[in-house]
């Protein structure tokens, strides 16, 4: 038997530690990839020019922003089931995170569609270019600037939203962690090591968010 | 067994009375708490002192970068370790203060650098100490800018407390696990329980917007965890 020291709940453990921190980084970005996408629309239907659809999409952020993630992912997991839509735990994570996500990136994408100019819309229309082209080609590209470091805050939200997974048994870092202080009871062992590993995934990001933030203030 | 039928229940609606109560007063309290230590950690952060300044922004950077689901769990974990006995529900408060001062302190600061440097200037050369022109020019300025992205990251601390349903406290959202666990009805209790948060949660972001500062020049910061947009004015 191996002589005891700090450290051995982590180093023996150290395979199940590395599922769980796959399984966050693996349900982050897939969340993330798809409320990018759903956002983008969403924040489309806020700033058309049809009344309903700007009224739907505003329900969508206010009732996905105003309710807890815990409640909107037993509803998926637990609910759904009884009503015969059958999700595994990874299917019910990963639609909580993208659809609660959503919510708040339609958002900062609105705020960066307003944050360009009329002129410039009005421009593009007058070039004779569609609703869509101008949005593709005029007001998206400029407004990626403005929602660039809103979005990596999101990004960082969602990694540290997508630790709720664990309380529908996904096998996520926090699950597994707990799993293992639970086993071996050396919660400060366990405990640090989990911090360093959700460190190495946030802390990097919002480096990154600073720095395009400092770099879009001097341009200003 | 059920559907609708036993939400219609008054018994089951001063259950839930009693975990929207709680819900509140776990909010209320940790809310209050990290004010208080939201601001404090600002000012040793924005400290000219390093002794002061360097473990203030170590502290806010970790603690933000970390799930406040991790903070909830260990802390009812960690604590009987040290020694010290922790019910569900003060565990719950302290660790949801530790991590909301933290993302409160980076709110405060970012309101106090958003005033121009005239500011402090003028107040230090009317003769004002650091601290008499953080009290009466600073920080009063600063908390009005600031007061939109407070409550929206008090909004998330009111969904935050849901969380503590998973050590045990008995809010909200641990008496919604219970009505449907008892009743085999999930879909009709969260959307109960979903529409309970959401009154709560919406009227404090119709208060947040009614207290938006009305001057064109300002500049609100919004810097909350999820609501990042900087809204620029004016």
């Amino acid at each position: 038997m191996a002589t005891d020291y700090f450290g051995r709940a982590v180093v023996e453990n150290w395979p199940l530690l590395l599922e769980g921190y796959a399984m966050t980084a693996v349900v982050s970005l897939l969340a993330m990839l798809l409320s990018l996408v759903l956002g983008t629309a969403i924040a489309g239907l806020r700033t058309s020019s049809v009344r309903p659809l700007r009224w739907l999409a505003a329900g969508y952020v206010e009732c996905f922003r105003n309710t807890p993630l815990l409640i909107q992912l037993y509803f998926y997991f637990f609910g759904l089931t009884r009503l015969g839509l059958r999700l595994t735990a990874f299917q019910a994570g990963v639609a909580a995170l993208a659809i609660y996500t959503a919510a708040y990136v339609a958002e900062v994408v609105r705020s960066g569609i307003l944050s360009v100019d009329r002129g410039q819309r009005d421009a593009a229309r007058a070039l004779g270019l569609s609703y869509l082209q101008t949005q593709r080609f005029v007001v998206l590209p400029q407004a990626l600037r403005t929602v660039l470091p809103p979005l990596g805050n999101l990004g960082i939200a969602l990694i540290k939203n997508s630790a709720l997974v664990s309380s529908i048994a996904l096998a996520d870092l926090l699950y597994v962690s707990d799993l293992i202080q639970s086993r071996t009871f050396r919660t400060f062992e366990v405990f640090t090591a989990v911090v360093v590993l959700y460190l190495s995934l946030t802390l990097p990001l919002a480096l990154l968010v600073s720095r395009l933030e400092r770099r879009l203030v001097v341009r200003r | 067994m059920g559907g609708w039928g036993p939400l219609a229940e008054p018994a089951l609606w001063g259950f839930l009375a009693g975990g929207l109560w709680l819900t509140v007063q776990v909010a209320a309290v940790a809310g209050a708490l990290s004010l208080v230590g939201g601001v404090l950690l600002a000012l040793a952060r924005l400290s000219p002192r390093r002794v002061l300044s360097l473990p203030a922004g170590v502290y806010v950077e970790i603690m933000r970068a970390l799930p406040v689901f991790l903070i909830i769990l260990y802390t009812f974990l960690a604590a009987p370790r040290l020694g010290i006995s922790l019910d569900p529900v003060p565990a719950a408060i302290v660790a949801l203060t530790l991590y909301t001062s933290a993302v409160l302190a980076e709110i405060v600061r970012a309101g106090i650098h958003s005033l121009p440097r005239g500011q402090a200037d003028a107040a230090r050369a009317l003769g004002l100490s650091y601290r008499q022109s953080l009290r009466f020019v600073i920080l009063p300025q600063a908390l009005r800018l600031m007061t939109p992205a407070m409550i929206s990251q008090l909004i998330t601390l009111t969904k935050d407390t849901s969380l503590a349903s998973v050590i045990g406290v008995n809010e909200l959202a641990r008496r919604a696990g219970i009505i449907y666990n008892t009743y085999f009805n999930p879909v009709e209790t969260l959307l109960v329980v979903g529409a309970i948060y959401f009154a709560l949660c919406s009227s404090l972001s119709g208060l947040s917007r009614r207290l938006e500062p009305r001057d064109a020049a300002a500049t609100a910061v919004s810097i909350g965890e999820e609501d990042q947009v900087r809204v620029a004015r004016g």
